[in-house]
C-alpha cells in the first residue's frame, strides 16, 4: 500500500477499481512502404475504416435512446468517413505514392479539416473539428489502440488523469465514476466545480498519479482527509469503509435540511438559490427560492457548432418552466480561459484569464452576442429572467453590454417579437476594479452576484488552476472578506440586490461569516443546500457577526481559518 | 455527360441535413457527378459524393449552381438531383 497526497476539491470517499484515462495522442511521420507492398497498406487502410464504422455504429446505437443530439454528432462522423473525395485521395496516395496508411491518412484528413475551416460559415467551419475526430479514431485504430473515453465507462471506477478538460467531462459517463483524482487542477479548476455539481468525489494535484495508480488496481479516494490509497491492504479497507458509512450517514442527515426553509435561529431569513448548467438534477420544491446562477456555455460545449437562436429559445424556456415563477439569472457566454468551444476556434493567448474572454469575447463575436441576448429576450415571455454580464471590470464594459442589449431588443421589437421590455441587468462582480467601484456601477445596473472563484484569483494574482501557486490562493483570507464587505454594502445601499454565486456561497464554512457581512442570499449547487442550510439555521445573527467581527479583524488567512474552525 | 443548372432554395442552403441528403442522393448513381457555384466562377466543380468538399462551397440559400454527370446513368442522375434541390428539401 502506498499513500499519496492531494487537493480534496470534491468530498466523498470511494473505494474502487482505477481506470486511467488518456486522450489520444499519436506521432505520425512521413514515411512510404516498399514497392510492392502497396496493396498490404491499402487492405490495412480499408480494415481500419471497417473498424471505425463498427465502433461508430456501436455508439450510435448506445446513444440513440439516451441522447438522440449526440448520437446525430457519431451520424455525421460516419458520413465524414464515407467521404468519396477523401478516400479517392487516400487510396492514390498509398497505391501511387507508396504512403504509410497513418501518414496518408493523417494528411489528407487535415488538409480536408483546414480546408472546411476557412469557410466563412462558422457553423460549417466548425465541422473541421469533427474531421479531426474522424481522423484520430482513424489513426488510433491503424495503431492498434483500444478506445479511451468518459462517455461510456464499461463499470463503476475511479477516474485517474493528467488533467480532465471540460470536453472531456462534459461528456462523463457520471453514474460510473466512483471518484476522480488529477495529476493538476485547483480547488476551482473546472473539474472541480463538474466533480462537485455532480457530486463526485475528488482529489486533484496528486503528482504523479497516472504512474502510482495503474488500470485496474484497487484503490482508495479519502476526499474528506485529501488522501488516496494505492492497493490498499484490508485494515485500511475496513477503516475507510466504515468512515464513508459515517459520511454518508451524516449528508443523509443533513439531506432533512433541504426543503427547510434557511432562517437562523433568531429568524433572520435567507434566500438559498440554485447554480445550474444545462444539465442539472433538479432539487426538491422547497430547496431553493430563486436560480442564482444559470450558466449557458455548457449548452455550446456540448455540441460541435454553435447553438442557433431557435435552439437557445428553447433550453432557456425549460429552464423558466422547471423554474416554475422563480427568478432565473441566466448569465451570458463565459468562454475563454480555462473554457475553450469546439465550436469557435480562439485564438491561444499568453495569459487567457487576463486575456479576451467572457464579456470581451461577446463583444467582439457581435453576432454570437446578439443570438444570445435575442433568445434570452424571447424566452423572458415564460418566465422572470434576468440577465448577467460575466468579467465586467469596468463602467464602459457594462455600457457596451447593455447597449448591445438594447440592439437586440431593438431587432425583435421590429420584427414584432414579444420580450419583457424591462428585464433587469446585472453584473458578475469577479474583477477587483469593478468591486473598487461597487457604488458607482451599483447606480447603472439592477443586480450584482459575486463570482468568488475569480474574484480571488484576481485579487491575489494567483491562477487557481496551477498546484504551485494553490497556497497563495486564500479563499478564506481577511482580503476577500473585507472586499465581500465592501460590495454587498455598496449594492444595499443602492437598494440593488446583491448575492454570491461563487464556489464560497455553498461552503459551509464560510456560510456564517457571509451572513454576518450583510449577505441575505446565497446561491449553490444542489449538492450544497442541506449543508448550508443546517449551517445557517443552527447559528444566530448576533453570533455570525461577532464571528464576522474578528474576521474583518484578522491579518492572515491562517487566523480566519482558525476563528471558523469551531463553528464548521 | 449531362449539365444542369438550377437554383438553391431551401432557407439553409447545402449546409447540414440538405447537405447530407444531396450527397446520399448523389452515392446512389454509377456516375461520376460535380458540382459547382455560378455565382463563384473561380471555385472550380467539386465531386458531389463528397460532403466535405460540398461543405466547403458554403452554398448559401439563392445561389445559382451547376450538376454535372458522366457516366451510364447520368441523365438520371443530374434529374434526381436538380429534382431534389428544387423540393426545397422538405423544407418550408
Amino acid at each position: 500500500m502506498r499513500v499519496f497526497k492531494g487537493n480534496p476539491v470534491s468530498p466523498g470517499i470511494a473505494v474502487g477499481t482505477v481506470y486511467q484515462y488518456k486522450a489520444f495522442v499519436c506521432n505520425v511521420y512521413e514515411t512510404y512502404v516498399q514497392p510492392g507492398d502497396e496493396q498490404t497498406t491499402l487492405s490495412a487502410y480499408v480494415e481500419g475504416v471497417r473498424a471505425v464504422n463498427t465502433e461508430l455504429i456501436a455508439i450510435i446505437d448506445d446513444l440513440s435512446k439516451r441522447d438522440p443530439d449526440k448520437a446525430k454528432i457519431f451520424e455525421a462522423h460516419r458520413e465524414i468517413l464515407a467521404d468519396d473525395e477523401m478516400d479517392e485521395e487516400i487510396r492514390h496516395a498509398i497505391l501511387q505514392q507508396r504512403q504509410t496508411a497513418d501518414y496518408a491518412v493523417d494528411r489528407i484528413y487535415t488538409e480536408n479539416a483546414v480546408l472546411l475551416s476557412q469557410v466563412s460559415d462558422v457553423n460549417i467551419a466548425a465541422r473541421a473539428a469533427d474531421i479531426r475526430d474522424v481522423r484520430n479514431r482513424l489513426l488510433r485504430v491503424l495503431h492498434g489502440q483500444k478506445e479511451h473515453n468518459l462517455s461510456m465507462l464499461p463499470a463503476p471506477c475511479v477516474v485517474v488523469a493528467h488533467d480532465l478538460l471540460p470536453s472531456d467531462t462534459a461528456t462523463i459517463d457520471r453514474k460510473n465514476v466512483l471518484a476522480i483524482i488529477t495529476e493538476v487542477g485547483g480547488a476551482t479548476s473546472h473539474s472541480a466545480i463538474l466533480a462537485r455539481a455532480f457530486g463526485i468525489p475528488a482529489i486533484l494535484g496528486v503528482s504523479d498519479a497516472t504512474q502510482a495508480l495503474p488500470n485496474g488496481k484497487d484503490v482508495i479516494v479519502d476526499a474528506l482527509d485529501g488522501q488516496v490509497f494505492a492497493q490498499p491492504d484490508d485494515e485500511t479497507v475496513a477503516r475507510c469503509r466504515k468512515k464513508q458509512a459515517a459520511y454518508l450517514l451524516d449528508q443523509k442527515n443533513a439531506q432533512q435540511y433541504l426543503t427547510l426553509p434557511a432562517i437562523t435561529k433568531d429568524d433572520i431569513a435567507v434566500e438559498v438559490g440554485l447554480n445550474i448548467g444545462s444539465e442539472v438534477d433538479w432539487p426538491e420544491d422547497g430547496s431553493y427560492t430563486f436560480v442564482g446562477l444559470f450558466r449557458t456555455e455548457f449548452l455550446y460545449m456540448e455540441r460541435d457548432r454553435l447553438p442557433s437562436e431557435e435552439e437557445q429559445v428553447d433550453a432557456y424556456r425549460q429552464v423558466l418552466e422547471r423554474a416554475a415563477g422563480r427568478p432565473v439569472t441566466l448569465r451570458t457566454l463565459d468562454v475563454g480561459g480555462d473554457k475553450t468551444l469546439p465550436s469557435l476556434p480562439l485564438p491561444a493567448e499568453e495569459n487567457p484569464f487576463l486575456g479576451c474572454r467572457a464579456l470581451r469575447l461577446c463583444l467582439k463575436h457581435r453576432d454570437l452576442f446578439l443570438t444570445q441576448l435575442r433568445a434570452a429576450l424571447r424566452a423572458s415571455v415564460y418566465g422572470p429572467l434576468q440577465i448577467m454580464f460575466p468579467m465586467v471590470g469596468s463602467l464602459e464594459d457594462l455600457r457596451a453590454g447593455k447597449a448591445a442589449l438594447e440592439e437586440a431588443k431593438s431587432q425583435l421589437a421590429a420584427n414584432g417579437v414579444s420580450f419583457d421590455p424591462h428585464i433587469p441587468v446585472g453584473i458578475m462582480v469577479e474583477i477587483p476594479s469593478i468591486a473598487i467601484l461597487a457604488d458607482e456601477v451599483a447606480k447603472e445596473c439592477d443586480f450584482a452576484s459575486v463570482g468568488t472563484n475569480d474574484l480571488c484569483q484576481y485579487l491575489f494574482a494567483a491562477d487557481r488552476m496551477n498546484p504551485l501557486t494553490a497556497e497563495y490562493y486564500q479563499t478564506f483570507s481577511p482580503a476577500m472578506f473585507r472586499v465581500l464587505f465592501a460590495i454587498f454594502g455598496a449594492f444595499q445601499r443602492a437598494g440593488k440586490s446583491v448575492s454570491v454565486c461563487g464556489e464560497m456561497a455553498g461552503n459551509p464554512k464560510a456560510a456564517p461569516i457571509l451572513l454576518g457581512l450583510g449577505l441575505r442570499k446565497f446561491s449553490m449547487n444542489a449538492s450544497a443546500i442541506p449543508t448550508v442550510k443546517r449551517v445557517l439555521r443552527n447559528v444566530t445573527l448576533a453570533e455570525a457577526e461577532a464571528l464576522t467581527h474578528a474576521v474583518l479583524a484578522a491579518s492572515t488567512e491562517s487566523i480566519v481559518l482558525d476563528l471558523i474552525h469551531p463553528t464548521a | 455527360m449531362t449539365t444542369v443548372q438550377t437554383i438553391i432554395k431551401n432557407v439553409s442552403g447545402l449546409h447540414a441535413r440538405p447537405a447530407s441528403d444531396f450527397v446520399g442522393k448523389a452515392k446512389t448513381f454509377q456516375s461520376a457527378i460535380t458540382i459547382r457555384s455560378l455565382d463563384h466562377p473561380s471555385e472550380t466543380a467539386v465531386n458531389a459524393k463528397s460532403i466535405i468538399r460540398l461543405l466547403s462551397l458554403g452554398i448559401v440559400q439563392g445561389t445559382r449552381v451547376e450538376i454535372s454527370a458522366d457516366g451510364s446513368d447520368e441523365q438520371e442522375a443530374a434529374n434526381a438531383l436538380v429534382f431534389l434541390i428544387d423540393s426545397g428539401f422538405g423544407e418550408e
